[in-house]
């Protein structure tokens, strides 16, 4: 009997499939995703695979969806308990506004409202030392009270409780006596900034009873179609049981994209490429992560529901989250973003986005706003007909554009406007961290991601682009390549080494061995607000953890200090390994044509160029294709410039590499 | 081919990429986390062509310190060469107080000067008597801190360790005086190799045209929405407390074509005590006022700043003449100054513009020698109610007009200094009423663990933040001292005191205007 290794990701449109079977092959398909039900597509789809499914890899974007206030999902009755004196912390925020020049600004509603949240008598010190011991009582007086509110679940963020957290765990002890859904703020998030913490920990008590109730009646159907092991895309990059999502549902906030740049971490280990950028380019967001020595880059530094500003959320505009997150640059930049001309006659694209429905204006379905997508089909860019004999209609596109001036003029403005939003994201992502986008390698996936990724490449100073295959399912490729991973982290340790062995250890008992670590520290000089997260080797001392320390911090700022250094955080990641399906030929190549089959005129890196035409599924693994040339594939389109060389991998991928000019 | 709009997004991106490399690797919180620091590119003529500001003080007064440091250099027959860093923190040319170090790195290209990298950062200790380089007590310049005019860090690319050493040994924390100015550096260097890079690309002709077009662009957008406002001309007054007495911002505000011309003629003569805004200061708030009402995402340059017309008598309290102090000029004084300019645009297009909010920074300042003997120095400011709007209550717990700076954690604050919080709360009730409410206010308080020297500079103290078309005042902010033997001392807005350990400081910021009447 068959056994499938099946990956599904839920995404705002679609649904995506990808199913391997035991001998390696592939088969991928996409479903509508229902958003008041997101489960039920993903069993109908894989009923007709009933009895003969080995695991299940889920990302999901329940968590936040349900935080956006999207689809229906009505908020669980949540209270919060803290400090005396600090229950206005989560309203309060850092005190900033999100934007500085709107006098009709607002801040983020806070998820618990006044009348939820309660302070209790007690105080722990920065030292770690209590003050003020809780009084249980008061707890259990409390705990009635909530449940006379019907109150369903509970967050806990009391002062300093990352340096000492017996408050909190006396408090938890009581209240989990009383509730199902409990959340402690060192156990969601084991660090200081109280704002944050409490954030974080507020967070995860709303989603608790969300995330819970659809893994459970997701996990029960794939148990009736005979699937046993079902496993969910945390953000940090790595797979996580059923158990770890509910406890600490926070971590599946951005499942989706993070597997997308696992997809790339994973891709790029196994054609041999060592620093990565991953760019996710769609109908209305592009999305860029970085991967550096076969490690995706993650952050802590998080909002959700935030808005971006350069690829940047905005301090401020959201509710921030203090979890490892694989770290994206997002900006509104998609097929679907709309071209437009402000006021003062400025050309300018975005941030909206027409979307898929109605579309950009050449999809004929009333779309009345030229977008990127007719831009690009005026410049010759895309064909006219896309998979499936679906058409676009130039006339309609050239029409849109003209109302903006001379169409083409506005279409080749637009689309360098757009490469150049795209590009300085990305540069801000990797200059950020002190690298020099020019020694990455750029691998595009998502519908529009191939049609820019070289020019990006050219902005950016790069000189190698790859396309994986099916790049519009890519996202659900990462999580096959996944491991499993589980987090945690400790502050202000005063032995080093005995907080990673105590991380380590219950790390261990929880996943029941057959895992590695990885070590991480969050360093500063002492005195500095900001700390580095750097990866410490086993055994090491704190001289060490120093010298780490002054390399990255050369790196990423240019110089070091002669003074103290102080570990804030000390984090462990918990790998097992798990048993990658093995994949096959993942892209059906049957044929053996290596001739274009026709060429067109198209104004691809700044020129009009008389390209040539071919279909990717056409191409022989070592086929070489000489720019300038577009290759089109089922809703995807590469292309290729002069002056650049296109070369079919062993895995089916696209190795675009510059080979100088013509 | 290449449009003008490519080489302005170009341009825009560099100073916020300018800004990135800097709050990296800056090593003060003030920097750091509250990003209290600002980027521009500057063309030839000294004029501003993308500016990444995060902070709006930075906003007018980058444009004022600009030309006047270009004008100084000019008449100073200083010669700038490739290589060369300029620092300056003289607030009577740089625009704002001497805490705000200025770099400025001329770009050159082939040979020849194309233009300034230029960045502002709030320094958290440049001198002085008082820890942060605040002092409310000071009566001239000279007991603020350590004056700076604009020298040569670097000469052809090699440091000045001499001026470097004068400069950071001034500060009571020199190591991060250091740290953050060797930030501002590299920061200018990334800017000039970008502006650099895109000469190469698109040749200097180009990007220069480009950078007229995106100037003349800010100025038309600028001048459309000015000229559909109603003309005429609109006048307000409000006041900033200063002992017993209140000084005068007076403010005429004439709507005129596409342009705004403010006049301050009238306003209180410039005083003996550290209120004085400097012309850039007061060029700043003005054009907060008026890019906060005209809304939208105008790009910050030449062409929209050429739209404001600022006139500040001379020696008056919106335009000081040295030795005047200024530190808190453009923390009180340019919130009054805001205050005062909505107040008229208020009158202009009243459904643009809320009541007025806290109107203070509340600065507090401490400092004192630690358990190993060096100084520590602690610097923040706290946010209150912001005014109700003729569509809604106005927003509690937040920064308003001039500054919008994050607070400190306690639990860093904690941590790093010797006091220790008992309450971080919304101020309830302390919202104006009206048909909508302002926003509430913030009480903080906490208890000094050992000997420190507090000062408090803030306003409001007297007067409310105003509602409008008949909501009512905010409540007025204070700060009592608790001591240690249970008396309580109510203290004045401006003040400094020595602590005792065991002493409780509990601050009480005001709320912002109610709009409407209740009936």
């Amino acid at each position: 009997m068959a056994s499938y290794v099946v990956s599904v990701d839920i995404g705002g449109t679609f649904t995506d499939f990808i199913v391997v079977d035991e001998d390696g092959s592939v088969a991928y398909f996409k479903d509508l995703t229902d958003p008041e039900k997101p489960d039920r597509v993903v069993v109908s789809n894989l009923s007709r695979y009933k009895g003969s499914i080995k695991e299940v890899l889920h990302a999901t974007t329940i968590a936040t969806n349900a935080l956006l206030g999207q689809e229906k999902l009505e908020l669980p009755r949540t209270a919060l308990i803290t400090t005396k004196g600090f229950t206005d912390v989560i309203e309060i925020g850092r005190q900033n506004r999100p934007r500085i020049y709107d006098l009709f600004f607002k801040k983020p509603k806070p998820l618990i409202p006044r009348e939820l949240r309660f302070g209790v008598s007690e105080r722990t010190m920065p030292s770690g030392d209590v003050a003020t011991p809780i009084d249980p009582g008061e707890i259990m007086d409390l705990a009635d009270r909530l449940r006379s509110l019907d109150v369903v679940s509970v967050a806990v963020s009391l002062l300093h409780s990352y340096a000492n957290p017996s408050n909190e765990r006396t408090a938890g002890s009581i209240l989990s006596k009383v509730f199902r859904y409990v959340s402690l703020s060192h156990e969601v998030a084991n660090e200081p900034r109280e704002y944050e913490r409490t954030s974080t920990t507020v967070i995860n008590a709303v989603l608790m009873p969300i995330v819970s109730s659809y893994l459970d009646r997701l996990g029960r159907s794939l148990k009736d179609l005979g699937c046993g092991s079902f496993y969910i895309m945390s953000s940090a990059g790595g797979l996580v049981d059923v158990d770890e999502a509910c406890r600490r549902p926070i971590q599946l906030i951005e499942s989706g994209p993070a597997a997308g740049v696992i997809a790339v971490a994973e891709f790029s280990k196994l054609i041999g490429v060592a620093n990565s950028i991953s760019f996710d380019m769609g109908g209305t967001t592009a999305k860029a992560g970085t991967v550096i020595d076969g490690v995706v880059e993650v952050t802590s530094e998080y909002e959700v529901g935030g808005e971006s500003h350069h690829g940047r959320i905005v301090k401020g505009s959201g509710y921030p989250v203090r979890f490892p997150f694989v770290d994206l640059a997002e900006v509104s930049a998609g097929g679907g973003t709309v071209i437009w001309r402000d006021d003062a006659g400025a050309l300018r694209v975005g941030p909206f986005s027409a979307g898929s429905d109605p579309g950009p204006m050449c999809y004929g379905r009333g779309g009345a706003r030229p977008t990127i997508t007719d831009a690009n089909l005026l410049l010759g860019r895309i064909g006219s007909r896309l998979a499936g004999g679906f058409k676009l209609d130039r006339g309609l596109a050239e029409r849109g554009l003209s109302m903006l001036g001379d169409p083409v003029d506005v279409a080749i403005n637009a689309v360098d406007l757009i490469n150049i939003e795209m590009s300085r994201a990305i540069r801000l992502v990797t200059v950020e961290r002190g690298y020099d986008p020019g020694n990455f390698v750029l691998v595009a996936y998502g519908g529009a991601g191939p049609q820019h990724a070289v020019e990006l490449a050219i902005e950016l100073g790069l000189s190698r682009v790859i396309i994986p295959p099916a790049p519009g399912v890519f996202t659900s490729y990462g999580m096959l390549l996944a491991d499993w991973r589980f987090e945690a982290r400790e502050s202000f340790s005063k032995d080093l080494d005995s907080s990673f062995r105590r991380l380590e250890e219950m790390l261990a008992s929880r996943v029941g061995g057959g895992c590695y670590f990885i070590r991480y520290a969050d360093v500063r000089y002492a005195g500095q607000g900001w700390e580095l997260t750097v990866s410490v080797p086993r055994d090491a001392d704190l001289d060490l953890v120093r010298r780490v320390f002054e390399e990255k911090h050369r790196a990423v700022y240019g110089f070091t200090f002669d003074s103290d250094i102080e570990v804030v955080t000390v984090r462990v990641y918990c790998v097992v390994s798990r048993v990658k399906p093995r994949l096959g030929v993942f892209y059906q190549s049957s044929g053996s044509s290596v001739s274009s089959y026709g060429s067109r005129e198209a104004f691809i890196a700044g020129e009009w160029v008389r390209a040539r035409l071919y279909r990717r599924d056409d191409l022989p693994t070592g086929t070489s294709i000489q720019g300038p040339a577009i290759i089109e594939e089922y809703s995807s389109t590469t292309i290729v410039p002069e002056g650049w060389v296109a070369r079919v991998g062993g895995l089916g991928e696209l190795d675009i590499v510059e080979v100088g000019g013509a | 081919m290449v449009g003008w709009e490519v080489i302005h997004k170009a341009s825009v991106f560099i100073a916020e990429e300018m800004g990135v490399a800097l709050k990296r690797s800056a090593f003060s919180p003030n920097i750091r986390e509250r990003m209290d620091h600002s980027c521009a590119i500057v063309d030839r003529s000294g004029r501003i062509v993308a500016q990444a500001e995060h902070i709006p003080v930075h906003l007018g007064s980058f444009r004022v310190g600009v030309e006047n440091t270009l004008k100084w250099i000019e008449r100073e027959g200083v010669e700038l060469f490739e290589g060369d860093v300029i620092i300056l923190n003289d607030p009577y040319i740089a625009g704002t107080h001497l805490n705000d170090v200025m770099v400025l790195t001329p770009i050159f290209y082939r040979g020849k000067l194309a233009g300034y990298a230029v960045n502002k950062a709030h320094h958290v200790d440049v001198g002085g008597p008082q820890p942060g380089s605040i002092n409310p007590s000071a009566r001239s310049i000279y007991e603020e801190g350590v004056i700076v005019p604009p020298v040569k860090l670097y000469s052809r690319g090699e440091l000045a360790r001499d001026v470097l050493r004068f400069f950071v040994e001034n500060s009571k924390t020199p190591r991060i005086t250091l740290g953050d100015l060797n930030a501002q550096i590299a920061a200018n260097s990334m800017g000039v190799s970008r502006v650099r890079e895109l000469f190469d690309r698109y040749g200097l002709k180009k990007v220069l045209e480009g950078w007229e077009s995106s100037i003349e662009y800010a100025r038309r957008s600028v001048a459309m929405e000015l000229s559909s406002w109603p003309q005429g001309v609109y006048e307000a007054v409000d006041y900033l407390e200063w002992g017993d007495d209140l000084l005068d911002i007076r403010v005429r505000l004439e709507i005129r074509g596409s342009g705004i011309h403010i006049d301050f003629t009238g306003s209180s003569p410039q005083v003996e005590a550290p209120l004085n805004a400097v012309f850039g200061v007061t060029f700043s708030a003005c054009s907060f006022s008026v890019r906060s009402v005209i809304g939208g995402d105008i790009p910050t340059n030449e062409g929209f700043y050429s739209a404001i017309d600022v006139h500040a008598p001379q020696g008056s309290i919106v335009n000081p003449v040295k030795p005047a102090p200024v530190s808190g000029g453009n923390l009180e004084t340019s919130q009054r100054i805001a205050d005062a300019v909505l107040l008229a645009l208020a009158k202009a297009i009243p459904h643009r513009v809320p009541a007025q909010g806290s109107g203070t920074m509340m600065n507090v300042m401490m400092g004192g020698i630690d358990s190993q003997g060096s100084y520590w120095a602690y610097y923040e400011t706290i946010g209150g109610g912001s005014g109700a709007r003729p569509n809604g209550d106005g927003v509690s717990g937040v920064h308003v007009n001039m500054t919008n700076t994050l607070n400190t954690p306690i639990e860093i604050a904690e941590r790093s200094y010797p006091i220790l919080f008992s309450e971080y709360r919304i101020r309830y009730g302390s919202g104006g009423s009206g048909r909508f409410r302002g926003g509430d206010g913030i009480v903080r308080s906490f208890k000094a663990l050992s000997r420190l020297r507090l000062s408090i500079l803030a306003d409001r103290f007297r007067i409310g933040p105003r509602g409008l078309a008949g909501g009512g005042s905010g409540a007025t902010g204070s700060v009592t001292i608790v001591k240690r033997d249970g008396s309580r001392i109510s203290m004045p807005s401006k003040f400094t005191i020595d602590l005792d350990p065991g002493d409780l400081v509990v601050i009480e910021t005001p709320g912002g205007g109610g709009y409407g009447s209740t009936s």
